[in-house]
């Protein structure tokens, strides 16, 4: 896997917010922050609480962004080191989903799986199978009418989580996506996850701060620094797929890495 | 909290519901009532009974006086409300755009909602003569306000994630404005026209006691200047049940429109 020409670079990548007043100047979020990420790999990064996880997914979705540093897709600049127009989602290649579910109140559960492939004007006859296809992996028939304050937490996890993967963008951020709900449902998501994933391989960036997610999902963990974040530590996750997640922390190898990577946190 | 579209219906809340209508009319009664013991007490020439009251509705509506005023004052009103309506409820989602205008801006809209329309009224005269577009104005005037204030409410309160989560799915501005803004503040702009509506109509018929012809409050004006508390009266109850009727549509309307609102059971009607 190591082998495959990265998807995304991230090189040297450093974030401050600009000074509140009175303050002389603010502290770093990111510095020197660079890694790569291989097309169809699953990544998965941990950092402690408040490392700038979810500022490092901003900037790689464009939501946000770095006050250095330079980001390449697919070879192509992205972020240069002068900075660049933000483009958010970079013509939807980048998918992005948050740590809120972010449903729009208004609209259907259906309604919003549909929504970016309504606005990408993709929405034809096989959008709508494959959607009907994540809709039944993840046992959300029956529910499409039903507006989002009417589903449950999971449920709306769920929704949020098929509607990137419904447009089908090659690269997936994920900011602690299942931190939100209790330890049941999460078992039951990451599974989904983990199945959905294998339907179609994407290149997927997991951010969590749970060590033992990270190691179960992916195919490669970072381990970032407290704040200002870089990267102290890299794995490759070598535990066999299909992963029983139940049973993952008997399997070969598990232990080894989460002892390093709880060292390292430390 | 999980699956609740499905209402289920069970027959103590039945009873529940009745309780609404049938209250309502026993407290319209005994508003009625009310009245009636006025009349008496203090004679019908300083407060005519209800039933008087009825009988000169009944006369105007003969006459063809009580549609024709009506639907003058309406249209004044409806009109007041297109313009200034319309006007304020825009001109937060321009704003937005530039949140410095709208620092600039927001102290003189202030000042200007601030203004006594009333004691404008000579000068609205001055420049817009005594026909319609003075009411249509002195209307205008009033509503922008409420709308302007409302629909602001609800373009500040627009939340930044799902503005984000639509750009990186692929959403332009147009669509951000179209899907978010205006959601956002359809809530907003439904509490504005729920103040709105009702002060568009009596600002007509202020406007009309000012300056007019025709109109329910010309009417009025007409009817207390001859000393006819029964045509005042009459007056006040053809706008009051104007203005319900204008409440209902609404209500409709809003009830339609804002279907995938999560409200309290107990609070809708």
């Amino acid at each position: 896997m190591t082998a495959a020409p990265p998807i995304l670079e991230v090189r040297g990548l450093a974030k401050r917010f600009p000074p509140r007043s009175g303050q002389a100047s603010s502290p770093w979020i990111l510095a020197d922050l660079s890694f790569c990420v291989a097309e169809q790999e699953f990544l998965t990064i941990v950092g402690p609480s408040g490392a700038g996880k979810s500022t490092l997914l901003n900037i790689l979705a464009q939501v946000d962004d770095a006050t250095e540093g330079r980001i390449l897709f697919r070879g192509e600049a992205i972020r240069t080191a002068n900075g660049t127009q933000l483009k958010p989602g970079w013509n939807c290649q980048i998918g992005y989903v948050t740590q809120d579910d972010n449903l729009l109140p208004w609209r259907t559960m259906i309604e919003n799986v549909m929504l970016p492939l309504r606005l990408q004007g993709r929405l034809d006859v096989g959008a709508k199978d494959r959607v009907a296809e994540l809709l039944r992996a993840t046992n959300l028939i029956g529910f499409e009418g039903y507006y989002p304050h009417e589903l449950s937490g999971g449920m709306r996890k769920r929704a949020s989580l098929i509607r990137t993967l419904a447009y089908d963008p090659p690269i997936i951020l994920m900011d602690e996506p299942f931190s939100a709900v209790d330890a049941q449902t999460r078992a039951h998501l990451q599974q989904d996850l983990l199945r959905l994933w294998n339907l179609g391989r994407k290149t997927i960036i997991f951010v969590t701060h749970d060590i033992s997610e990270a190691i179960a999902l992916g195919d490669r963990l970072l381990v970032l620094s407290k704040s200002p974040a870089k990267v102290i530590a890299e794995h490759p996750i070598s535990i066999r797929r299909p992963r029983d997640l139940g049973n993952i922390y008997k399997l070969e190898g598990f232990g080894d890495i989460f002892e390093c990577v709880r060292r390292a946190l430390q | 909290m999980t699956v609740s579209a499905i209402r289920p219906v069970f027959p103590a809340i039945q009873r529940k519901r009745l309780l609404v209508p049938v209250g309502r009319i026993a407290v319209g009664a005994a508003c009625l009532a009310l009245w009636q013991f006025g009349t008496i007490a203090i004679g019908p020439r300083w407060l005519p009974g209800p039933a008087d009251t009825v009988g000169r509705i009944w006369e105007l509506a003969i006459s063809g006086e009580l549609f024709r005023d009506t639907i003058v004052t309406f249209a004044e009103a409806a009109t007041g409300m297109i313009v200034g309506g319309v006007a304020g409820a825009a001109l937060p989602f321009a704003l937005r755009l530039s949140p410095r205008l709208l620092a600039a801006l927001e102290p003189l809209i202030s000042a200007a909602f601030g203004l006594p329309k009333l004691a404008l009224a000579p000068l609205f005269i001055l420049w817009f003569g005594i026909g319609i577009t003075t009411k249509v104005m002195f209307v205008a005037s009033i509503v922008f306000f409420l709308l302007f204030y409302n629909g602001l409410a609800g373009i500040l309160s627009i939340d930044p994630r799902l503005v984000a989560m639509l750009r990186v799915a692929g959403a332009s501005e147009w669509i951000i404005n179209r899907e978010i803004v205006w959601n956002t503040a359809k809530p907003f702009l439904f509490s504005g026209l729920k103040i709105a509506l009702p002060r568009a109509l009596s600002g007509a018929v202020v406007g009309e006691f000012i300056a007019a012809d025709s109109g329910l409050g010309w009417y009025i004006q007409n009817a207390r200047s001859i000393n006819d508390a029964t045509g005042v009266i009459a007056g006040v109850a053809i706008v009051t049940v104007l203005v319900m009727a204008v409440n209902a549509a609404l209500q409709r309307v809003q009830a339609r429109s804002l279907a995938w609102r999560p409200i309290a059971k107990d609070m809708a009607i």
